[in-house]
């Protein structure tokens, strides 16, 4: 079996995969956020509403929770839809300091069981005991966020494959030249915004339930630019990218303690020479296109 | 079929282009040509919705599709091809062909038969340009990774591809070598049999004087003028503007 560490760091890894592939499809259509972390906090918050306060089951406060959060990246992508690059990323990154200070001051209690449950301000939100009520092994949590996270890595995978996907890469490489092909580049960054929302809340509802306890300041902008940094270092070629990144970081540089102390070190330093010998990171397109080349041609070779 | 009444487009003073009017008829091959900087491309992106209009009016099939978004002027049925390549590199050749795809037929499929479709939809017509364009061989290429020539000539089928009524081609011979020239020629009479209405922005003489029906010359964003491509070669004023010389 897992010893608890191990569960712990692949349940950690798990949980920021969301917002590694929500940050993902947004580069992929071209853009910069540095504000998924906001998406994860309002999900956090909502699904815990959902399951500790209104006593719903906890996958139907996932799902909540993550309609919730891609309902914000929905309004988020409505006003920013005008304003492109440097712009765009100040603007994720206000909306995000908006909404985690926001937190800091939302306050909904009621009366559960004899006792007030709910986010209190800047105090967080305790008590999202779901899983322990439950009596759900974290060992089984893991499966439930592995489970999730092959859905969610599926269906990006499969929209690759369709005419959306490579119209999602097209706005990103050319947006004029896309719109010249018939696309609607404004909504399909919308819905593309809107659908990383979706993504990063999933995470942030799995995330508030492993933890029971969430508060605003975990959301911090710390949170999102290691979210972006993943698919920058893992590879914008396909969604794996991401992943990879997350598992480099949290896998090799936090969890072996082999880099202990200088992990930060390490990691903005890989970040930035990654930046600079391949600006799509390791699983860039042509590195995919090789990879996908060489698969094809054992295939044949059977 | 396309109607330009009195365009202008002016960036800061340059009136790159200048209370232009012209009409290209069905089916017809109508030549644009003019010296560097005289305003050719700059009047296929104000066709396109690229950047708006300063004054003036587009007119497709009677109906106004002045300052549309670019994604309405495909969809109305006018498809282009760019002076500098504009690929998408990032694709293979057949996904730069798939996702060009924009008939009317393609567009009724619905959301989902459309968009979501896997790369099975729409195959025979993406064969058929890659024939049409002697890619067939390089199908799975990425576009990056094309020759020159390779590319102009995917540019063209990705025009195509989007199964246009009128076809606006930018300098397509720009940098090719005799022979590629004149393959293109065949390639754009070829597309003249099949019914295609073409303007054809050109600097290279041979290519405008043997395809075309009709010439509109501009310099300085105005037409000096039209005709056919006898008559245009005879036209002192062309001379003049073209050659820079009027005993040229
Ligand atoms: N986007 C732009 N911004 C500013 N000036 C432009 C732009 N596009 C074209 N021009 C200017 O407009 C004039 C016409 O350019 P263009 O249409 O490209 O000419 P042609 O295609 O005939 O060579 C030139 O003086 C050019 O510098
Ligand atoms: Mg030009």
């Amino acid at each position: 079996m897992l010893d608890d560490h191990l569960i712990g760091v692949l349940s950690n890894m798990g949980m920021i995969s969301f917002i590694a592939l929500s940050a993902y499809l947004v580069l992929v259509v071209g853009e910069i956020s540095f504000g998924q972390q906001a998406f994860f906090a309002i999900s956090a918050y909502a699904s815990g509403i959902a399951s500790a306060m209104w006593g719903w089951p906890f996958l139907g406060a996932v799902l909540w929770g993550a309609a919730i959060a891609g309902l914000a990246g929905l309004l988020l992508a409505i006003p920013t839809l005008r304003i492109r690059g440097l712009y765009f990323a100040i603007a994720t990154l206000a909306f995000a300091e908006m909404v985690r200070l926001a937190l800091e001051i939302f306050t909904y209690r009621v009366e559960v069981d004899g006792e007030l449950v709910g986010p209190d301000g800047s105090e967080g939100f305790r008590d999202i005991r779901y899983i322990y009520e439950a009596d759900i092994s974290a060992g089984a949590f893991l499966l439930v966020i592995l489970a999730l996270l092959a859905v969610t890595l599926g269906a990006i995978l499969w929209i690759e494959r369709t005419r959306l996907g490579a119209v999602m890469r097209m706005v990103g490489e050319d947006p004029v030249l896309a719109r010249l092909q018939g696309v609607n580049v404004n909504l399909t960054k919308i819905a593309t915004v809107a659908a990383a929302g979706l993504i990063a809340g999933i995470g942030g509802a799995l995330y508030a339930h492993l933890n029971t306890y969430v508060e605003p300041k975990i959301f911090n902008v710390m949170l999102g630019v290691h979210g972006l940094a993943y698919g920058l270092i893992g590879g914008l070629g396909t969604a794996f990218g991401p992943l990879l990144g997350v598992a480099l970081d949290i896998g090799v540089l936090e969890s072996t303690r082999a880099f202990s102390g200088y992990r930060m070190i390490v990691f903005g330093g890989l970040v930035a020479v990654l930046l600079i010998v391949r600006p799509r990171g390791l699983l860039d397109e042509a590195a995919v296109y090789r990879i996908r080349r060489f698969l094809l041609r054992k295939d044949a070779g059977d | 079929m396309l109607e330009l009444r009195n365009l202008s487009k002016h960036f800061g003073g340059v009136r790159a282009v200048d209370d232009l009017s012209l009409t290209v008829n069905q089916g017809e091959i109508f030549g644009l040509i003019g010296p560097n900087g005289s305003g050719k491309s700059t009047t296929v992106n104000l066709v396109c919705g690229v950047f708006p209009t300063t004054s003036g009016a587009v007119l497709f099939e009677g109906r106004d599709i002045t300052d549309a978004p670019s994604h309405r002027v495909v969809a109305a049925g006018i498809a282009r091809t760019f002076q500098n390549i504009r690929l998408f590199g990032d694709l293979t050749v057949w996904q730069n062909l798939w996702v060009a795809q924009n008939s009317a037929e393609e567009r009724s499929k619905g959301w989902f038969g459309r968009w979501l479709g896997g790369d099975r939809t729409g195959r025979g017509d993406a064969e058929e340009l890659l024939k049409f364009a002697g890619l067939e061989l390089r199908s799975g290429e990425l576009a990056r990774n094309l020759a020159f020539g390779e590319q102009r000539r995917l540019e063209m089928a990705r025009a195509l591809a989007a199964r246009p009524k009128l076809l606006l081609l930018d300098e397509p011979a720009a940098g090719m070598n005799a022979e590629e020239v004149s393959q293109l020629a065949t390639r754009i009479r070829a597309l003249r049999k099949y019914g295609m209405t073409i303007l054809l922005v050109e600097h290279v003489m041979e290519l405008v004087m043997g395809v075309t029906d009709r010439i509109a010359v501009l310099n300085f964003g105005q037409k000096i003028a039209e005709g056919t491509p006898a008559e245009i070669r005879d036209d002192p004023a062309v001379r003049t503007a073209y050659l820079g010389t009027a005993d040229a």
